[in-house]
């Protein structure tokens, strides 16, 4: 079938043509004007935008530096931490895993399905922590076999590693990442999410000199953000090294000995004031918190009744028991309440104000100076003063001597104590003190509460007769091998006469060296000053006082604290025993030892 | 035959040529990343695209027009095979794999509906709702088989036949107002029943980009990103850090425009669009031998310069993204070996005039 075809007019084509050529010219124009306005016009605006897709800063993050002793023993460094994931997700068969994760780390599957069941709670996509810092090998062995054991993934992350484990623990601290809670304010100080912070100790003290500061580059990234191009780079400036004063022999030494004890020692060089030892028992790894946080040693760690993360030489509030005679001793001497040939009676207890106290020794010291009353440590003698002297005297000798004031040690937390007076009554509970609480001040009870190091600076002061040294644990910083900041001690000087100092130091070697309370810390050839404190948590006048005294919590705390040689004293050692028992019997044995290496005898 | 040289069009053939080796620079440039020698295969499709040119070159355009219909009628028919048991590549039944290459048999379908639609449209005076009616299934018929594969982009380019056709007859008013009409309803109901979630998104994309930044428009800002970075002069040829670094999605393909305007700036994109308009120009303004062969030129070229438009409009996300790559340029053997096909009969046709005896 042929259907007859309109023939196009010459003037059609050339009408349709026309409309053609008017639409393409018109669809050019508007195109070329599209791509002037995106490529002429808003240049800039895309080439922003192009710039910040392949231009990225990454920081550099600058290694933390070194705590070192005062020998350049290495008390902190770094290191890389290798830990060993189980990722559930790639595990298809949990038998065979576990066949794999016990082959390769070593430990017995059901140690390794304890670890794992513990974490069955958690989503499917949490990486179940298997081993912490594992060692090189076996990461090279498993990460060679990556196709086989799809299950496991290895994180490496920058860690801090304390070579003596747990020694000094509370005097270096611990650092920890920075997480989203601590990063806020921080955030200006140039810390970002991640970072390595300190957290107590040194590592918190001296953080800034510690962190060094971050290094930048400027690179050029792919899509898949593969680095294509280093543009610019700063290098990190390496964090200082931190010298301390501490002699991380004698502290591990102590430590040693002093593994058995709650409590704390510490041990001061009265040249400078520097700290040498600072012993806080029970103490804990500091590497603990370096890397993945374990929850529940986290909650085991601060729910352990003896606070291992507590230091008990800073944070500890105790009464300072017998010990606190020495003040009052001072204070009477320099009241002039007494004289060193004043002579008062002990009949083995005192009544004052219609209440009968009694002293340690219920037969009686009879009669006897100061000298022999610190030497025996007798309450009555004591009373006495104490009765002579008002509560506010005794709080400003007190205070006079470095108690119930911080220190100013070099250390985070310190903490400040109670030292009783009108006006602190006053404010504490607005009621009038009672004189009679004057005499259970007297000897070291009552409200006082002082902190172990607050006694090593006031028996320091004492050594040192009336020149307080600023105790410190920082011996110097170094950065690039060259010191660049260094402690210079520091004394002050307390207003009590040298003689009086005199006469209370002859007291404090009669304890040690003349049969005293403090007998047991002789040395022989080394004249030991010291003075014992055994401060009661019950009162002897407790019903079955005898029995309840063998539990361990109502043992007394035990006090040892001293110094040698008598002259030109170098070191005080300060020993508490918390819940140790007579002090005689239980700190002051511990004192040769320390002696002993601290002079090399 | 002695004379064919005389009348043959080289200055458009020189255009063309000129995009497909402008597209082989820059498909070399696009993916130097993916390690792929996408520019060395585009090169082997243009050289027999050009064999096939010859070829076609030499039939007579009366050949062409009779057999339109049964080369219409096989590529249907295989449309529809494919629709029943085609392989799924890259999501849609398109490709038809034959041993080294794949055929898309949608790039070629393009092709017999101009040939059939052009000999239809000289049986027409007006166009009245029998011819609309037509007309539609000569293009209805591809173009639903291609939009189920799933191939929308393709397909809706099949739509502009009907357009041209429209444009090219007198066309009643009524049937232009039913149409918006059944062209609104259209969109709803493919927008509601029809569209896939990874098309719907390409399309809420298109509208709010920063939105979906992350996601579907993300190709879309990145592609803007790189023409606007490129500037003037651009960043110089391989030196596009959107291309290089592998910002720039389907850049070998669809966003091979990016990569010009990346790489070679306004300048570049500006000679482009010359090389484009001296081919539209010229095939639209011709000597007219016969209705048939008209209509056959205009709708032909119609259709390129829609995906022309499509396409540079998608890369700077004036229209969504539809997965139509810009004729002769864009890497694509199908795609390339269709267009050099459809040339060839207009090249034909322009010559034919000038010699009756051929």
């Amino acid at each position: 079938m042929y259907i007859e075809k309109q023939k196009l007019s010459k003037q059609e084509i050339r009408h349709i043509a026309f409309i053609a050529n008017i639409l393409i010219i018109f669809v050019f124009i508007i195109l070329i004007f599209a791509f002037w306005n995106t490529q002429v016009l808003r240049r800039e605006y895309y080439t922003i935008q192009a710039t910040q897709n392949i231009i990225k800063d990454i920081e550099i993050k600058a290694p933390r530096g070194f705590i070192l002793d005062r020998n350049h023993n290495r008390l902190a460094e770094n290191k890389l931490n290798f830990t060993l994931f189980l990722v559930r997700e790639f595990s298809k068969e949990m038998p065979r895993t576990l066949d794999v994760v016990a082959s390769v780390i070593g430990k017995s599957k059901p140690d390794i399905q304890k670890r794992i069941d513990k974490y069955k709670n958690h989503p499917e996509s949490f990486m179940i922590p298997i081993e912490k810092d594992i060692s090189l090998d076996k990461v090279i062995y498993i990460e060679s076999r990556a196709d086989e054991f799809p299950e496991f993934k290895i994180q490496v992350e920058p860690a801090r590693a304390y070579p003596y484990g747990e020694v000094a623990s509370h005097v270096l601290g611990y650092i920890s990442e920075l997480n989203t809670d601590d990063l806020g304010d921080k955030k200006k100080m140039g810390y970002s999410l991640g970072d390595i912070v300190g957290k107590s100790g040194v590592e918190k003290q001296y953080e800034k000199y510690l962190k060094g500061s971050k290094g930048k580059q400027t690179v050029a990234r792919d899509n898949l953000g593969r680095i294509r191009e280093v543009i610019r780079e700063n290098q990190p400036i390496i964090g200082s090294n931190l010298v301390l004063t501490i002699d991380i022999e004698l502290q591990k030494y102590i430590e040693e000995i002093f593994k058995e004890h709650n409590g704390t020692v510490a041990v001061a060089e009265l040249k400078t004031g520097g700290i040498l030892a600072l012993v806080s028992k029970p103490n804990y790894n500091p590497e603990f918190f370096s890397g993945v946080l374990d929850p529940d040693e986290w909650s085991a760690l601060l729910n352990n009744p003896d606070k291992p993360l507590h230091n008990k030489c800073l944070q500890g509030l105790y009464s300072p028991g017998s010990v606190f005679k020495i003040i009052i001793a001072l204070a009477g001497l320099q009241e002039n309440i007494i004289s060193e040939d004043t002579m008062l009676t002990c009949g083995g207890s005192l009544q004052i104000y219609d209440r009968v106290f009694h002293c340690w020794l219920s037969s009686g010291h009879g009669s006897l100076n100061v000298i022999d009353a610190l030497k025996n440590s007798c309450n009555v003698f004591f009373y006495r003063v104490g009765k002579r002297l008002d509560v506010d005297v005794i709080a400003n000798y007190t205070q006079m001597m470095g108690l119930g004031d911080k220190t100013g040690i070099d250390l985070p937390n310190e903490r400040k104590g109670i030292i009783p007076s009108k006006e602190w009554r006053q404010n504490s509970a607005k009621e009038k003190w009672f004189p009679g609480e004057t005499i259970s001040v007297a000897i070291g009870g009552g409200v006082l509460n002082i902190t172990p190091i607050q006694t090593l600076k006031m028996i320091s002061t004492v050594a040192l007769r009336g020149k307080m040294p600023q105790l410190h644990l920082l011996k110097d910083i170094e950065s690039n091998g060259n010191v660049t900041m260094e402690s210079q001690p520091q004394f002050t000087q307390v207003p009590i006469s040298k003689e009086n100092f005199e006469i209370v130091i002859k007291g404090l070697y009669k304890v040690v060296n003349d049969g005293g309370t403090g007998n047991a810390a002789r040395v022989p050839g080394l004249d030991i000053c010291g003075k014992t404190g055994t401060q009661q948590i019950i009162s002897k006048e407790t019903p079955n006082y005898q029995n309840l005294a063998k539990q361990k919590k109502y043992k007394p705390h035990a006090w040892f604290v001293s110094f040698a040689p008598m002259d030109n004293p170098q070191y005080a050692v300060v020993i508490f025993v918390e819940h140790g028992g007579d002090a005689g019997s239980v700190a002051a044995p511990i004192a040769p030892f320390i002696y002993k290496k601290l002079f090399h005898k | 035959m002695k004379d064919v040289y005389k009348y043959f069009d080289k200055f458009t053939f020189f255009a063309i040529i000129t995009l497909v080796l402008t597209g082989i620079l820059l498909i070399f440039s696009a993916s130097r990343e993916m390690g792929q020698n996408y520019w060395s295969r585009q090169l082997v499709w243009f050289g027999f695209s050009l064999v096939v040119f010859m070829v076609i070159f030499r039939v007579k355009t009366e050949m062409a027009f009779r057999y339109g219909i049964i080369i219409y009628g096989a590529l249907i028919f295989i449309l529809m095979i494919q629709f029943i048991g085609g392989e799924i590549v890259a999501g849609t039944r398109s490709w038809i794999k034959t041993g080294l290459f794949s055929i898309q048999i949608s790039e070629f379908i393009k092709i017999p509906i101009a040939l059939v639609l052009a000999r239809t449209l000289t049986r027409f005076n007006v166009i009245g709702w029998k011819e609309l009616l037509k007309i539609s299934s000569i293009v209805g018929l591809p173009f639903l088989l291609i939009a189920l594969q799933p191939d929308l982009g393709t397909a809706f380019m099949l739509l502009s036949f009907i357009f041209v056709s429209m444009l090219l007859k007198r066309t009643r008013l009524i049937l232009i107002v039913v149409l918006v009409i059944i062209g609104l309803s259209g969109i709803f109901t493919t927008w509601n029943f029809v569209l896939k979630p990874y098309q719907k998104n390409r399309i809420a994309s298109f509208l709010d980009p920063e939105k979906y930044k992350k996601s579907s428009g993300y190709q879309v800002i990145q592609s803007k990103i790189a023409i606007g970075s490129g500037g003037l002069t651009g960043k110089g040829y391989l030196n596009g850090t959107q291309s290089q670094y592998q910002f720039l999605p389907t850049r070998h393909t669809d966003f091979i425009v990016s990569v010009l305007g990346e790489e070679f700036g306004f300048m570049g994109i500006s000679f482009l669009f010359l090389f484009f308009f001296v081919i539209f120009y010229r095939q639209y303004n011709f000597k007219v031998q016969s209705d048939e062969e008209f209509y056959f030129v205009y709708l032909f070229n119609s259709i390129i310069l829609f995906q022309f438009i499509v396409n540079i409009l998608m890369t700077i996300g004036f229209v969504p993204i539809m997965g139509v790559p810009l004729p002769f340029v864009s890497y694509g053997g199908s795609s390339l070996l269709a267009f050099f096909t459809g040339e060839a009969l207009i090249f034909r046709i322009k010559i034919s005039s000038y010699l009756n005896e051929f």
